[in-house]
């Protein structure tokens, strides 16, 4: 009779993988990289609004977690630690990159006085605008409401991500959310419009 | 409307009050046109933002492979600051060793003590015979100078032996008790100090 071994595979869990990755075991660290790299690209993608700047950014992020991954303290969110670095890691870049910084962005864009409401429409065109007036609030307060609204974190995790009080978390979140409204006050007349109506259908 | 409901509309939009703020906020939305109306923006406005696309990043593997590369080979050793902060908790995990160390210290000794007393540790070889013993030496050489009448003997008796028994005892775990309580109440302030809100509007 023929027998089958049957190989169970188990999966470290992400503390195994930390306490391994910090002994030095590359592969372990690996792993941890392909756990979160999504999250630290999209984190740094909508802080700069740049592809490959982000996958630049992250791949930097990535090097100085394992540099200093013995200063870790594992009780703490690794995923909380990693933003931190990689927000820090946008900032440099962006710093460094001066052509992509806020104030070289085509402001002109924002404010164009002939684009009707129609022509909001157009996704390209509303994608850029809400990139654009994201890009030009200052990076303190940009960090939070990406944090926030693409990540869903609350205002404790963000608080520990960037090693700020909650209280200056909520009045940059504040403070980003005013600026959008009025940038973009035009797309979410036509935003609020079109929930209208169809709350109405 | 009130200027301190409109500060909180944020928090109320994300999910971010307590019970009691989140009742106030909602009779308020509920007769107030103008809050509910920001409100409206708000989640209009987080359904702007999520319009912007994810781009099409490199797959995780080739990322992670990518990273692997250029991984340097040593990391950074755990600095001096984190010595300091791994000091600092271990702090507490050493005053309650302590506490216990004293405590069982004690118990064993008392128990050693009432057996030696009840007979139990006869035949038991010498080295039990720190087990303290039940002699007054203050209050015998006080009795034997005729400065105490059988009365006050017996007191002098209890209290000395309170006075040797169990005073370090209590002096110690008083100690240890106002050493822990110091750390709280430093951490306590660092704590605070860490969470104290800001201001609400910047720029």
């Amino acid at each position: 009779m023929e027998t089958f071994t049957v190989a169970m595979v188990i999966t470290p869990s992400e503390a195994e993988l930390v306490i391994q990755a910090q002994s030095g075991e590359r592969n372990a660290f690996s792993e941890l990289v392909c756990i979160h790299a999504q999250g630290v690209r999209n984190v740094i993608y909508h802080m700069c609004g740049d592809t490959q700047i982000a996958e630049d950014a992250a791949q930097e992020t990535f090097i100085q977690a394992w540099k200093h991954l013995p200063s870790y303290r594992p009780q703490t969110s690794l995923r909380n630690w990693l933003y931190r670095i990689a927000v820090n890691a946008a900032t440099d870049l962006l710093r460094k990159e001066k052509h992509i910084l806020p104030n070289a962005l085509e402001d002109l864009q924002l404010q164009d006085p002939h684009l009707g409401p129609e022509a909001l429409f157009f996704e390209g065109e509303r994608t850029a605008l809400i990139q654009n007036a994201i890009l030009s609030l200052p990076e303190v307060s940009r960090a939070v409401l990406v944090l926030r609204e693409y990540e869903g974190m609350s205002y404790h995790e963000i608080a520990n991500a960037l090693d700020i009080p909650i209280g200056t978390v909520m009045s940059r979140l504040n403070y980003a959310r005013k600026a959008l409204k009025d940038k973009l006050q035009q797309s979410l007349f036509v935003q609020v419009e079109v929930k209208h109506v169809d709350s109405r259908e | 409307m009130s200027t301190h409901v409109s500060e909180w509309l944020n928090a109320y939009h994300d999910g971010e009050l307590h019970r009691t703020q989140f009742q106030r906020m909602e009779a308020h939305l509920a007769e107030c046109d103008t809050c509910q109306a920001e409100l409206e923006l708000l989640e209009s406005l987080s359904g702007l933002l999520q319009e912007v696309p994810t781009p099409e990043f490199t797959s995780v593997e080739r990322f992670a492979s990518q990273v692997n590369l250029r991984l340097p080979h040593k990391q950074i050793a755990i600095s001096s600051r984190q010595i300091l902060e791994i000091s600092w908790w271990m702090i507490p995990v050493g005053l309650l060793a302590v506490w216990i160390f004293i405590g069982t210290s004690f118990f064993i000794s008392d128990i050693l003590s009432a057996a030696n007393h009840l007979g139990f540790l006869r035949g038991i070889s010498d080295w039990m015979a720190f087990v303290p013993s039940n002699d007054i030496y203050l209050s015998a050489t006080l009795s034997q100078l005729g400065l105490l009448s059988s009365n006050s003997l017996s007191w002098a008796e209890s209290m000395e032996a309170f006075t040797r028994m169990s005073l370090p005892l209590i002096s110690l775990q008083i100690s240890i008790a106002l050493l822990y309580l110091n750390w709280i109440a430093i951490w306590w302030a660092r704590h605070a100090r860490h969470q104290q809100p800001g201001q609400f509007l910047e720029g």
